[in-house]
């Protein structure tokens, strides 16, 4: 079994600030690994170990980019992948899906694909279905239990909106991770170490066989602007009983109660 | 010189960092309430590879340098005071001798174990008459056929209860003074070893010390750690290394006092500004910064000396004493930043504040180790 996991580089937290030209400017803020993409990870890793196969991690981005692809390696990942090309920079889901799956034909014998089910930072959601269009592969998209998974065949619960879903599908297949599918593990410290000064490999577009027209993007950010900052909350001083009913007061103040 | 972390050195710290932030750091306050750390924690800590981080990769540990060593317990302190002194302990105290001075099968039947994290390690010098003046020992141990037979009492030792197995000096031949001391391996469950109920202690209630008794206790002669009266001159090499340790610590509740005074100082209203505004508090922070980076700068280098293979007795000590004295302050000025609240529980410098009140006192007192610096600067007076 060779699975590969798609892994994007996010700032941490919701922090990020919006430049003149529209841009987001994360300077400062530290980068991981998208939170939905760790559990991608583990999964992989885990049907990894239990199938005796393989993980290969991807990631499109910049040579920042190296660091999630290091932990991802530290955690028990086989190969990494960096994919960039300055034609790449202000990448759309869409080509950013395209550029993956000509990597993901490039490796040998992919049977199946993980990402995370949306990155924490743009949020389109977009990336792992479209991923599963360019490869002309089945896609499970929110899964939150795998049941099964063989050279062939997987078997693996869905969680939508007011429905679970138990679905089965022949590989190779595109999984969309949710959050708590499983438990991420720590990278391993003697790893780390051994996957410190490990070059990854890059590939450009043209060692795809794409170029610059290949990724033009079919969507423009028009404009970006900050959500209206929340009001800060108020603390509520004094012993328990002057506390809450102060609590009290100030909840049917506000038509809570 | 070289300022710069490796890009190793930098990814462990980070990794330990975030293991520490997401671990430790939510269960601190319980961990203190209830003087237990969880075995979780020690089962997670030994799957990223933190129980044998400085020990070599063939016997189960990460094989990582004495910085990052260091780096890692300041990052574990800074999240919680008790695991990072039984950690320190369990690496420094317990572990590091075998790795030191063991031969091949103490190796493999003592170290891996431990570096590998099943279990934890620990380490009996002090006794209930001999702390600072450690040569003063009165257990002995007496070689009888293939064995030896421990008897006497030790006092204050970490993780003792718990441990898989426990280091302790002897006098084996009382003729030859501090020279008449060795150090041998104690397996758990070995009968005859009576541990006392865990201390009521002020700080880092968390990681347990108990008294010990051991009336007579056998072990094999094979346990005996290196040659028959090394163990004085062994234990002081241990110190050395511990010292680099407990330094980290303080520096990493120093961080920890000192972030927290920083939000407060922010937050905190008063005569209609925040009290970071007024020179009396900004004066304090500035300090507590200027302070803690020379003691990190102090610890890393005592670490490199370390790693490097040189002598590094004296900067240890002066890294140790700084780094905990530095600390000490940090924590009580960041009680003093909070006001009444700084006094209560609600909030955890208090706890800051008692943890690393034990750093100007183990392995090595302030006032030893002003005693150790300062004979290296008077020679033998007469
Ligand atoms: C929480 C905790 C954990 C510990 N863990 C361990 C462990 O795992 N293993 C272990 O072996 N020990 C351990 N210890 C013991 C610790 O190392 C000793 O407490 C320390 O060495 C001091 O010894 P003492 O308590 O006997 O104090 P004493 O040596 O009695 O000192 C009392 C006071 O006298 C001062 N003093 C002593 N001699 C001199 C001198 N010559 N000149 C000037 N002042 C002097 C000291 O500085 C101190 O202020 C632990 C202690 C604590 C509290
Ligand atoms: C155990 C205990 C018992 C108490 N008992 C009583 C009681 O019986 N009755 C009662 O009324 N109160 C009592 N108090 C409250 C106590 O008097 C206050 O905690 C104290 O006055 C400090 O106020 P604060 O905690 O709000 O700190 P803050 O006033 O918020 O001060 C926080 C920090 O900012 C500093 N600061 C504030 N303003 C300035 C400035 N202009 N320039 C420089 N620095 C500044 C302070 O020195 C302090 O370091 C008690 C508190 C405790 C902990």
């Amino acid at each position: 079994m060779h699975a590969v996991v798609c892994v994007k580089q996010v700032p941490e937290q919701n922090s990020v600030k919006i430049t003149a030209d529209k841009q987001i400017n994360s300077d400062g803020i530290n980068p991981i690994i998208n939170l939905f993409d760790e559990y991608a990870i583990e999964e992989a890793l885990q049907w990894a170990e239990k199938n005796d196969g393989q993980v290969t991690v991807i990631s499109l981005g910049s040579d920042d980019a190296t660091d999630s692809l290091k932990k991802a390696l530290a955690m028990g990942a086989n190969e990494a992948v960096l994919i960039n090309d300055p034609a790449l920079e202000h990448v759309d889901s869409q080509s950013a899906a395209k550029v993956v799956a000509a990597a993901i034909k490039k490796l040998d014998n992919v049977n199946i694909v993980f990402c995370g089910k949306q990155s924490t930072d743009d949020e389109t959601g977009q990336f792992g279905p479209a991923l599963a269009r360019f490869l002309g592969w089945p896609q499970l998209t929110y899964v939150f239990k795998v049941h099964e998974l063989s050279e062939t065949s997987i078997v693996v619960d869905r969680a939508l909106e007011d429905t679970l879903e138990t679905v089965e599908a022949s590989l190779p297949v595109v999984v969309t991770a949710v959050k708590d599918l499983n438990e991420p593990r720590y990278p391993s410290l003697l790893k780390i170490r051994k996957v410190s000064k490990q070059p990854i490999p890059t590939w450009s577009l043209g060692d795809l066989g794409l170029g610059g027209s290949d990724v033009a993007g079919n969507v423009q950010v028009a404009d970006r602007v900050p959500p209206p900052a929340r009001p800060s909350g108020e603390m509520i001083s004094g012993n328990v009983q002057t506390q809450v009913s102060s609590l009290v007061q100030k909840l049917v103040e506000n038509q809570i109660l | 010189m070289d300022f710069q972390l490796t890009q190793e050195q930098q990814e462990l710290r980070q990794t330990v960092r975030e293991f520490a932030e997401r671990e430790l750091l939510p269960k601190a306050k319980e961990v203190d309430e209830k003087a237990q750390i969880p075995a979780s924690t020690w089962k997670k800590m030994a799957d990223t590879g933190l129980m044998g981080l400085p020990f070599a990769e063939e016997l189960g540990g990460a094989g990582a340098d004495a910085i990052s060593a260091a780096l890692a317990v300041e990052e574990i302190a800074r999240c919680c005071g008790s695991t990072a002194l039984s950690y320190a302990a369990h690496v420094g105290l317990g572990s590091a001798p075998i790795a030191m001075f063991g031969n091949d099968q103490q190796k493999q039947q003592f170290l891996r174990p431990a570096a590998e994290g099943r279990y934890l390690g620990a380490f009996g010098l002090t006794e209930p008459h001999a702390g600072s003046d450690a040569g003063s020992t009165r257990t002995t141990a007496v070689r009888e056929g293939n064995e030896w037979v421990i008897n006497g009492a030790k006092m204050w030792i970490t993780n003792a209860a718990e441990a898989g197995h426990l280091i302790v000096t002897a006098i084996t031949n009382k003729d030859r003074g501090k020279r008449g001391i060795s150090a041998i391996i104690i397996p758990q469950g070995t009968p005859g070893v009576h541990f006392g109920s865990p201390e009521h202690k002020m700080g880092l209630r968390g990681s347990n010390t108990h008294a010990i008794t051991f009336d007579n206790v056998r072990v094999p002669a094979e346990n005996l750690l290196g040659a028959e009266g090394d163990g004085f001159v062994q234990f002081l090499k241990v110190l050395d290394g511990g010292r680099i340790s407990i330094g980290a610590m303080a520096i990493g509740l120093g961080v920890a006092a000192m972030e927290a005074a920083v939000s407060y100082a922010r937050e905190r209203q008063a005569f209609g500004h925040a009290i970071g505004s007024y020179q009396s508090i900004s004066n304090m922070l500035a300090d507590m910064d200027t302070e803690l980076e020379a003691a990190r700068l102090l610890i890393l280098r005592a670490a490199w000396l370390k790693e490097n293979g040189k002598p590094f007795t004296r900067e240890a000590a002066i890294a140790k004493l700084y780094a905990s004295e530095a600390s000490e302050r940090a924590c009580r000025n960041a009680v003093q930043i909070f006001g009444g609240y700084g006094y209560s529980s609600e909030y955890p410098v208090e706890r800051y504040y008692r943890d690393t009140r034990l750093l100007t006192i183990g392995e090595g007192t302030s006032e030893i180790l002003r005693m150790v610096i300062s004979r290296g600067l008077l020679g033998e007076l007469a």
